[in-house]
């Protein structure tokens, strides 16, 4: 178990440097001059020299006059240290600036997880357990449609519907602007903006769990423990929610992963749509202005991320599944 | 060996598909036979009807996105603010039926049409604004009429002017000048309105900072008749000298000198004018567009009055006939066969012609069957092309990641050990990133440096390039279970070449998964490209895809308002996803012998 573990850190690690080089030089062939970006503003007001003076102070603080391996080690070890470089838009750290929009992103994410796994587990089951049947069929053609629909069509759709329509909810933002009051008042607040983007999320990702669950669970449900189980007289409910879907549970793992990624990633298209300020508008502005730095972290921090995961979700296989064996 | 049963090779499978289940006699024995595995898919897949359904659904899709835009090109540079943001309909020139055989005049704007009956009777129709509907009192006797871009006047038998729509810019407030004055004829244009009194004095009024219309001096009190277009106005005198009233020195200033003192009619389209001497001939002049110089050979000398919509011009001739040239996009330029007509009227893209008893006929633009988009372009023609170009993108991107995830996937699982785990671990690092915002980086940084049309080819290469880590997985498992089976080892044992045997021993053998793997992709890179679009990033204006068309619409005016600019291309897209996805759900149940449940 150790020594697997071991070595599951130093592939992450290979695989980490890998992408970082790929990334690194991903950033370097961005068109443009980032030093002349970074002192842009003030080239009006200045003589020549001064100018030329600034510049070369810039290119020499982002280390621009070193080799590009020197660069390239720089800028993976301050990367490392977690400094991820400069804002040009924002003015500040990319660190420091990245804690709010992180912060709506996990509270939009975490609050769409109950509402989903409460409607996509017992869906799934009912559909694995009935199957074949006119119930299954439809659940199976809804499913489909709601996992084939763009996930921008239906957001407009709801805010056609609850916004527009009905006039219910907020049709975008994150906070009604000028709102100052007290903390229970300003959260309030919040989640009546979060009300539309939240459902939409729940809506999207209904369509493919429960498939999935339908899924691992017509698979558990056609294993020889479970005709044993039957022919020992159990009912048919402790058959399915105890032998059946504790068995199911386990391919849900991978999904969790995925979740987790998931949860600090944000969704570009829900973000944007709704002007939530989180993770995937942050990537959308920086990349609409320019500002590759940001959106070039944010990459090394969802491979991070998603190398973590990955492992993550091969150690909790082997916890929770005794048959796998960690080699 | 004896025939093959029908149904027995993957031929047979496409063939029976799509030309229709060909039953053969078959005997008894054969009837109980055992069924090929292609054939069994095909029973599977046939009795799914969502499946069938989706089928049918994609191949009406993909007939009418690659057949349609040959009768419906796209013109992608092709804007029009005059007819931005329309709803859908056909009533553009739909007048009401009381006109028929009883005009006096008529006129259209640009998206709607005004008339007067001889009784004095005013009407309207088209796409009438909120403010286009309150129009003037009932009770008045109304001579003539003309529309505008979203305003309208009319004078009455006294010489009185009447103007509702729009009423802003001042175009609501008539010179007080008028009122002392008997008006003979009136024009509503572009955000301006025009008076012609029967002293021959010309009044303007309106968005003065828009266009601005000079009256010399000198000529005023001698005007017979007055024209305008978006920019500009043109008067005849009396002794038939044509006046350009415009500030600024332009294209339509040059009036060919021969026919000054000559001019019987004149009418201007956005970027030429064209005049018609009192011998019957036609002059154009201004900007050669569209055809606009190509004057019917066989209506020179005979022509007795022009006029003009946005690029086509339409005369009358003397024998009552009609033709008409220039532009062509909207079929204004298609004049049905007319005779005994008596008066022409043109403007933006509609044609009205009344012949002597006074009945009334139409051609050019009726209206858009899914409206016009925020620069007027035809919501219907875009979705067309936008489809194909959606289409295309995603066929093409699956067709590259299909190709670099079934080399790396079968070069993987066929040698494993070293070349397996490098290809696996540059799967994971490609798959380790979230799609979008990596899709996004990209096209940023590449898109920054190509054109416009570059672009499409550059949205399904990144597609492409990204997609290929999930197929290059299914491949290498499915090759890792192949490549110990008996077959395998024969053709290894007979020497031949491991590149055959991994493509044509193993590969054909795991085939139909990957073709389930790669129709689901298919919608997927649909999905990611019009996803992309929608965020700009992907394909930008002014080329038309299912996804750029949403860019922009989750806004609270296009969403009440201009509903249709979201609602049809959401549809499309929509509805080809859902098939492409329920065919390709299908599949995977068809070719899964487990699913039948037995």
């Amino acid at each position: 178990m150790f020594k697997y573990v071991l070595r599951r850190l130093v592939y992450i690690v290979v695989v980490f440097l890998i992408g970082s080089v790929l990334i690194f030089s991903l950033y370097k062939s961005v068109p443009g001059d980032p030093a002349r970006l970074m002192i842009e503003g003030n080239k009006a007001n200045m003589k020549p020299a001064e100018y030329e003076a600034l510049y070369r102070d810039a290119v020499k603080k982002l280390g621009l006059d070193k080799p590009l391996v020197v660069q390239y080690f720089t800028w993976l070890f301050n990367t490392l240290r977690g400094d991820f470089g400069y804002s040009l838009t924002y003015k500040m750290p990319v660190r420091q600036m990245i804690g709010v929009p992180m912060k709506n992103t996990i509270m939009l994410n975490v609050w769409s997880l109950l509402p989903v796994f409460a409607i996509t587990i017992p869906l799934g089951i009912a559909t694995a357990v009935r199957r074949n049947t006119r119930f299954d069929s439809t659940v199976q053609v809804i499913t489909i449609i709601g996992y084939s629909l763009p996930f921008f069509v239906i957001a407009l759709l709801f805010i056609f519907l609850f916004a527009v329509k009905l006039p219910i909810f907020p049709i975008s933002g994150v906070q009604t602007p000028g709102l100052r009051g007290t903390p229970g008042r300003m959260f309030l607040d919040k989640l009546y903006h979060m009300a539309l983007p939240l459902l939409v999320m729940v809506f999207t990702s209904l369509g493919g769990l429960t498939r999935y669950v339908r899924a691992t669970m017509i698979e558990a449900l056609s294993m020889d423990y479970i005709r044993t189980a039957r022919a020992k007289g159990l009912t048919e409910k402790v058959v399915i929610y105890s032998h059946a879907f504790r068995n199911a549970l386990i391919p849900f793992i991978t999904i969790m992963t995925g979740w987790f990624i998931s949860i600090f990633s944000g969704s570009v298209v829900i973000e944007r749509t709704f002007l939530w300020n989180g993770m995937g508008k942050v990537i959308i502005d920086a990349l609409n202005q320019q500002d590759f730095a940001v959106s070039l972290a944010m990459v090394m921090f969802y491979l991070v991320l998603s190398l973590v995961g990955n492992l993550l979700m091969d150690l909790s296989y082997g916890l929770a599944d005794p048959r796998v064996k960690l080699n | 060996m004896a025939k093959k049963p029908l149904g027995s090779t993957f031929t047979d499978v496409l063939k029976t598909f799509f030309l229709g289940r060909q039953r053969a006699t078959l005997s008894i024995l054969e009837e109980e036979q055992v069924q090929s595995p292609y054939r069994t898919m095909l029973r599977n897949f046939r009795e799914k009807w969502s499946a069938m359904l989706g089928v049918y659904m994609f191949l009406a899709i993909f007939l009418a996105v690659f057949i349609l835009p040959i009768f419906f090109p796209l013109d992608t540079q092709f804007q029009d603010p005059t007819q931005q943001n329309t709803r859908p309909t056909f009533s553009y020139m739909k007048y009401d039926k009381a006109l028929q055989g009883n005009v006096a005049s008529i006129d259209g704007g640009s998206v709607f049409g005004v008339g007067v009956d001889r009784d004095g009777k005013l009407y309207q129709w088209g796409t009438l604004s909120a403010k286009l509907q309150k129009m003037p009192p009932a009770d008045k006797r109304y001579v003539q009429a003309s529309a505008g871009l979203d305003h309208a006047v009319a004078l009455d038998a006294d010489g009185k002017v009447y103007t509702w729509g729009n009423d802003r810019f001042t175009l609501n407030m008539i010179p007080p000048e008028l009122s002392s004055r008997k008006v003979k004829q009136v024009i509503a244009g572009h955000q301006i309105s025009i008076a012609l009194t029967e002293g021959g004095e010309i009044y303007v009024w309106g968005n003065s900072n828009l266009i601005s219309i000079p009256v010399p001096k000198d000529k005023q009190g001698t005007f017979t008749k007055v024209v305008a277009n978006t920019t500009l106005a043109a008067a005849i005198t009396g002794n038939n000298e044509l006046v350009i009233l415009s500030s600024r020195e332009t294209p339509f200033s040059y009036i060919p000198s021969e026919i000054q003192g000559r001019v019987r009619d004149v009418d201007l389209t956005e970027r030429s004018a064209a005049a018609v001497t009192t011998d019957g001939r036609i002059y154009v002049w201004g900007g050669d567009d569209y055809g606009v110089m190509d004057i019917p050979a066989h209506a020179q000398g005979r022509a007795i009055a022009v006029s003009a919509g946005r690029g086509h011009f339409v005369a009358l001739l003397d024998d009552g006939s009609v033709v008409a040239w220039g532009r062509n996009n909207y079929k204004q330029t298609n004049v049905p066969k007319l005779k005994n007509i008596v008066s022409i009227q043109s403007s933006y893209y509609q044609n009205y012609a009344v012949d002597k008893n006074g009945r009334i006929h139409t051609w050019g633009l009726k209206g858009y069957l899914m409206g016009t988009d925020q620069y007027g372009r035809d919501l219907f023609v875009r979705l067309l092309t936008g489809g194909r170009v959606t289409l295309t993108i995603g066929a093409l991107a699956v067709i590259i990641s299909a190709i670099i995830g079934i080399i790396i996937g079968s070069f993987s699982g066929y040698y494993g050990g070293k070349t397996d785990m490098f290809l696996m671990r540059l799967a994971e690092v490609v798959n380790a990133i979230p799609f979008l915002p990596l899709a996004m980086i990209l096209s940023a940084i590449i898109g920054s440096r190509i054109s416009e049309t570059g672009r499409i080819s550059m949205i399904m290469v990144i597609l492409g390039l990204l997609n290929w880590p999930s197929l290059a997985r299914l491949v290498r498992g499915q090759i890792l279970a192949a490549r110990e089976q008996e077959f395998v080892t024969a053709a290894k044992a007979m020497g031949i070449t491991e590149m055959k045997i991994i493509f044509k021993h193993i590969l054909p053998n795991v085939i139909t998964v990957v073709l389930v793997n790669l129709t689901l992709s298919f919608a997927l890179s649909m999905l990611y490209e019009s996803s992309l679009s929608y965020l700009g990033f992907g394909v930008n204006e002014p080329n038309a895809t299912w996804g750029n068309m949403l860019y922009g619409c989750n806004d609270s005016t296009v969403m009440s308002l201009y509903w249709w600019r979201w609602v049809f291309p959401a549809i499309a897209l929509s509805l080809c996803t859902v098939s492409i996805n329920m065919a390709g759900d299908g599949m995977r149940d068809a070719i899964d012998p487990k699913s039948i449940g037995r």
